[in-house]
């Protein structure tokens, strides 16, 4: 088994996203209403185990009758489609514009140096607002907001790594023997930083869960007909008081994905960081 | 009463669950004012011992048995608030990396009064400066360690080592770091000191030659034993133990007549392999042993001159042959040549440009071998890739097989490409640990398309061209000894059969018997393939062991070339001179 | 020295110059005519047209550039389309409070940051280790705006310990001197609408804060593991120097470097994320400016506080780098 397999963290991580993976491919048979089925007649429900509570409604509904729990599985299924789309668009995006400026050097480098610069002295929200009212609402712009936000942390973190593993002699040394400068990027320089890549896709992925939410929150993320744990939130938020259920299970449901991404990741840096191995080697 | 001693001291590590001996059985004892020299290849336990006094072992190490006194108290027994009393004050250390050994933060100033202030000295300021004037250096308490060279740093820390008028000093590779002429500067500031304030030092070194300069006496160390101790003349004029005479036969000498390297197989077992072993642990390389090596330990006999071995009647059948005097080739075509070769790096922020390398003009003929010798910034590196087409020139020429290959043209790297190859210095950033050994050698053919069957089976030549068995070649390098890695990266260069090697410091880091292994394995290719070579090096024994014809460099300056045993035996350049006279066991 | 953080001072020019050319440009290709907007629905369209000729609207982009960046940097940030008021007016309300809010996190965020990666690594190569990771992992898998809301409902709903809308207590007024409320209403001498303030602000401040401490604490951690690992610390041993002194003189000194200079990127993130806190407690800040004229599409005020909340985010970063140039004599030049 690989070492990373063997990590508590890895494992816990992995178990946690399987789970809920099977939750949102299962939606339709673990509830039977329509997540966007409204009943106004049995608004605001608490959950099944309460007094007054309806076992068709096992969380409950919200302010307009909708069930809780078929929402929160729906809702599911559009984060991890997000965090799936995103993620990796945005670790492709930040993955070329690192190695052509750590590779490269110079002028490159310092042209993608500067756009980071400016990317960054945007604050994400700001900047994910600010795109967003360009590109009008719906999952597929939530989508693009995330890759054109995000690059940059990709970019920042890889560059770095890139100008190590550049320094080394055998990317030196693989020219010399006559490989051209793209096969130098992928065989010699790429593979070196993969297992950053992939540590930081997982926790990027995290990332794009929350950035999904929050834009769905502030309304401005998917549109009305879509379900989201953001909008859940900000249904829940005006009926604190009333069924908190309806706040807590998003805010939970959001918890316990991201900490899935995180936990990987976080196993993942440790087992598959070959700087920090080699150095304790 | 002995400033220290050590009887039976054993350290023992903890490996997978076995414990290892990484000293075993040590028994010295230092006087005052005496210098003691700890000899040993890397892995011989050497460090254990400065480690062990002040109980700063690395993690799963612990003194097992034995006891280890300073004047007369027990240092291992010791309450560590005692200990660390001690530290500093009566015991001093100097360490191997000057430049990290001195917090980067805090400005030379600092550092000192922190220490000063320690030794309840009030008027901190005048004594550092005092201290500092015992190192030849001026004030230089304003000044932070990054503004100061390696040699100067490791000076300010001998002034803090000595400030207190230590009764025992621990040096540990202090000029491993260093440039030679440095070198033989800070060891004689060193002896100075010592003698001056009457301190024991305890001397640990690699280097045989430097030890028997330094020290009064030395303690040979062979996986964790000591094979030979006794006073450093007789030890290394008349060395008894087949270790020690191995060791000096296969460094190269920088005078005298040149002779062949003796070249000791392997290396010295890790602390994995010791597990395993009983009886001598020379004996699998020693050529000496018998049956009887391998089952009993050998004693440490003697009186002044103590041998672990009872063979030394037969020292005297180890021996190397005369080489004939260095063959001046220089008949062959010309394959290089450059002329007023220049490189300027620019300054960046404001600084000033660099001047790498000025005016430089040589020619290597077909089969030669040259070697540009030099201390750090001579710009002996940069020349090496200004030849490779890694560094673009300001100025000059420089041609490969007639041809003009001074740009960044395709054309010129093609050309290169079917030339020369260049072999890097450090096997572990010149090998990518992602790739197996054979698809490291054949990475030429890679870059050509050429089919992975055809490329296991030059692997497979090449491999046997490097004395390695066949089946490392699906071994990573991590895998690899230090030698072996050397060899892999000698290996790739030598993948398309080039007509000239560019070798940029490829022994300097390895132990004298893996050098000596590897020096006989360029002798022997060079035999084969009759490829020429430019060897740069700081070390003057290698390049005169191995070529016909050397450059000194300075400041990116030739200062002076020649015939190697003429620039040898009669120096024209006074920096010639000095870096000669600098050389440990210079005549 | 000196000269060396002008410069870096410097670098913040172009680098503003190609936020407002970016945030000029993406807005600029909204579909939506300013010109109408900013009149009230019964204009009519020659009214409509003498406004578009009066904003420049019917000159070349690059014409309308230059003189949106010549008002900008004369402080005239145009008409709120939605609120028709002046965005400087709207902007100087609101960033003192966001900044108030903001400043009152990072302290938290410092705080717990610099005392957690201390207590990390006391922790280190013992068991509660793993457990202190796993925690900081979990902690950073809550961010701010899950943090406000789970401390409304623990602090807010259930205990109903302290207040979680808006600034003040209802009927109290504020007194108005800098437009900083903590400072004026300690400036006019009104102590109970400090009070009332202050615990107006503790829930907001501390979801804020705690949600950006975890990475500082992680990043303080790292990097005094790696510094005990550096020979000059054993060098300091080797002298006999007593471990507090090497923590506190020599390891927390070079260890504290990086952890600033990541501090200077999680706090500008956090300017940022006061936005959303902002709006989950009604707070009146910029953050709430903000989500109302991108609901709005009042592109006058999302061009200025975007805007705004860069040159924030700049100056912070130019300032932490100054800090550390300060602290590093490497980078101070010889």
């Amino acid at each position: 088994m690989p070492r990373w397999l063997r990590d508590t963290r890895v494992i816990v991580g992995l178990s946690i996203l399987f789970a809920v993976l099977v939750l949102a491919l299962l939606a339709p048979l673990l509830v039977q209403s329509a997540p966007d089925e409204q009943d106004l007649l049995s608004t605001l429900l608490p959950s099944a185990w309460a007094k007054g509570g309806d076992v068709a409604h096992r969380l409950g509904t919200d302010s307009l009758g909708r069930d809780v729990l078929a929402r929160l599985l729906y809702g599911t299924r559009l984060a991890l489609s997000v965090a799936a789309i995103a993620a990796p668009g945005a670790m492709i995006l930040g993955t070329i514009a690192a190695l052509l400026a750590g590779y490269f050097g110079g002028w490159v480098d310092w042209v993608i140096g500067r756009a980071v610069d400016v990317w960054m002295s945007f604050p994400p929200v700001i900047l994910s607002l600010i795109l967003m009212v360009g590109l009008g609402t719906g999952s597929r712009n939530v989508i693009l907001a995330i890759v054109l936000v995000d690059w940059t942390r990709f970019c920042r973190v890889l560059r770095a790594e890139v100008l190590v593993v550049v320094r080394r002699d055998y990317v030196t040394a693989a020219r010399l023997v006559g490989f051209s400068h793209l096969r130098v990027v992928l065989r010699e320089v790429l593979p070196a930083v993969v297992p950053l890549l992939v540590t930081l896709l997982t926790l990027e992925m995290g990332i794009a869960v929350v950035v999904e939410a929050i834009l769905a929150f502030v309304g401005l993320g998917v549109k009305p007909d879509e379900i989201a744990w953001g909008q859940m939130i900000a249904d829940g938020r005006a009926t604190i008081y009333q069924a908190p259920i309806n706040l807590l299970a998003p805010v939970a449901a959001i918890f316990v994905t991201v900490a899935g991404f995180n936990l990987l990741g976080d196993g993942l840096r440790r087992t598959l960081d070959l700087r920090l191995v080699e150095g304790r080697g | 009463m002995s400033v220290l001693r050590a009887e039976n001291l054993c350290v023992t590590a903890r490996i997978d669950g076995v414990d290892v001996a990484a000293l075993d059985g040590l028994s010295l004892t230092l006087a005052p004012g005496k210098v003691l020299g700890l000899v040993g290849e890397s892995g011989a336990g050497k460090s254990m011992l400065g480690r062990a006094i002040a109980q700063l072992l690395p993690p799963g190490f612990a003194v097992t048995a034995g006891m280890l006194e300073f004047a007369g108290r027990d240092l291992v027994a010791m309450a560590p608030d005692q200990r660390q009393n001690l530290l500093g004050r009566q015991i001093g250390f100097i360490p191997q990396e000057p430049l990290s050994a001195l917090n980067p933060v805090r400005s030379i100033g600092s550092q000192f009064a922190e220490h000063l202030r320690r030794l309840g000295i009030a008027d901190w300021r005048s004594a550092a400066i005092a201290a500092l004037e015992s190192v030849q250096l001026p004030d230089l308490l304003d000044r932070f360690p990054h503004q100061l060279s390696g040699g100067m740093c490791q000076r300010v820390l001998i002034a803090m080592a000595f400030a207190s008028k230590p009764a025992l000093v621990v040096a540990d590779e202090p000029t491993t770091a260093l440039d030679v002429t440095i070198q033989a500067r800070i060891v004689a500031l060193m002896r100075d000191l010592q003698v001056a304030q009457n301190t024991a030092v305890l001397f640990i070194t690699h280097d045989l030659r430097l030890a028997a300069q330094v020290c009064d006496e030395i303690a040979v160390l062979y996986a964790g034993r000591v094979v030979e101790h006794g006073p450093a003349d007789v030890v290394l004029a008349q060395p008894l133990h087949p270790y020690t005479k191995c060791l000096l036969l296969a460094a190269p000498a920088i005078s005298g007549p040149r002779t062949a390297l003796y070249a000791l197989p392997d290396q010295m077992p890790g602390l994995r392999a010791l597990a395993e072993m009983s009886g001598c642990r020379f004996a699998p390389r020693c050529p000496l042993a018998r049956d009887a090596c391998r089952e009993s330990v050998p004693a440490l006999a003697g009186d002044t001159h103590k041998i672990a071995c009872p063979h030394i009647a037969e020292i005297d059948t180890i021996t190397v042959p005369a080489l004939a005097p260095a063959m001046v080739a220089a008949t062959g075509e010309t394959l290089v040549s450059v002329a007023g070769l220049g490189k300027v790096f620019r300054g960046r922020f404001g600084r000033k440009p660099t001047i790498a390398v000025r005016d430089v003009s040589f020619s290597i003929a077909a089969g030669e071998f040259v070697g540009v010798v030099g201390e750090s910034g001579s710009g002996k590196s940069t020349l090496a890739r200004l030849l490779m087409g890694l560094e673009q020139k300001t100025s000059g020429e420089i041609r490969l097989a007639g041809q003009d290959v001074g740009g960044w043209g395709a054309a010129a790297r093609r050309l290169r490409l079917r030339t020369a190859q260049m072999v890097f210095q450090d096997p572990q950033s010149a090998l990518n640990p992602r790739r197996r050994v054979g698809a490291i050698v054949t990475q030429a053919l890679e870059a050509a398309g050429v089919g992975l069957a055809e490329r296991r089976a030059r692997a497979a030549e090449i491999l046997a061209d490097l004395g390695m068995p066949l089946e490392l070649a699906d071994r990573a390098p991590s895998q690899l000894s230090g030698g072996q890695r050397q060899r892999v990266n000698i290996g790739r260069a030598l993948c398309l059969v080039p007509k000239l090697l560019v070798a940029d410091e490829i022994v300097s880091g390895l132990d004298v018997s893996v050098q000596a292994q590897l020096l006989a394995l360029l002798a022997r290719l060079r035999a084969e393939h009759g490829f020429a070579l430019l060897l740069i090096s700081h070390d003057l024994a290698v390049v005169r062991y191995l070529c016909e014809r050397v450059m000194v460099m300075r400041n990116g300056e030739v200062v002076e070339a020649g015939r190697t045993d003429e620039v040898f035996a009669n120096p024209q350049h006074d920096y010639t001179r000095e870096l000669l006279a600098s050389v440990p066991g210079a005549a | 020295m000196l000269a060396a953080f002008l410069r870096r001072l410097l670098a913040v020019a172009p680098i503003l110059a190609l936020v407002s050319l970016l945030l000029f440009g993406a807005l600029r290709l909204l579909p939506i005519d300013p010109a109408a907007m900013s009149m009230p629905p019964t204009a009519t369209k020659v009214e409509i047209e003498a406004a578009r000729q009066a904003m420049g609207l019917d000159r070349p982009v690059t014409v309308q550039y230059a003189i949106w960046l010549g008002q900008t940097l004369r402080g005239d940030f145009g008409n709120s389309i939605h609120m028709r008021r002046p965005v400087a007016g709207l902007l100087a309300e609101t960033l003192p409070a966001t900044i108030e809010l903001s400043l009152a996190a990072m302290v938290i965020a410092g705080l717990l940051g610099l005392g957690g990666g201390l207590g990390m690594f006391a922790l280190r190569d013992r068991r509660g280790e793993a457990v202190a990771e796993t925690v900081t992992t979990l902690m950073m898998s809550l961010p701010e705006f899950l943090w406000a809301l789970l401390l409304i409902f623990v602090f807010g709903v259930l205990l109903s310990a302290l207040p979680f809308t808006g600034r003040l207590d209802p009927g109290m007024t504020r007194p108005v001197v800098t437009q900083f409320l903590l400072l004026d209403t300690l400036l006019v001498g009104r102590v109970d609408v400090f009070f009332s303030a202050v615990r107006h602000m503790i829930l907001p401040a501390f979801a804020l804060g705690v949600a950006f401490a975890p990475p500082i604490m992680r990043v303080l951690r790292a990097s005094l593991i790696d510094t005990y690992q550096e020979d000059y610390i054993r060098q300091a041993r080797l002298r006999g120097v007593g471990e507090t002194r090497i923590l506190l003189g020599h390891a927390l000194q070079n260890a504290i470097l990086p952890t600033l200079t990541l501090m200077g990127v999680q706090f500008g993130f956090l300017f940022g994320g006061s936005l959303l806190v902002e709006v989950i407690y009604s707070y009146p800040g910029m953050g709430n400016l903000m989500v109302d004229a991108v609901r709005n599409a009042d592109l006058p005020i999302i061009q200025a506080v975007g805007l705004t909340y860069c040159v924030v985010v700049l100056a912070i970063t130019a300032g932490v780098d100054g800090l550390v140039m300060l602290l590093n004599p490497r980078l101070r030049g010889t």
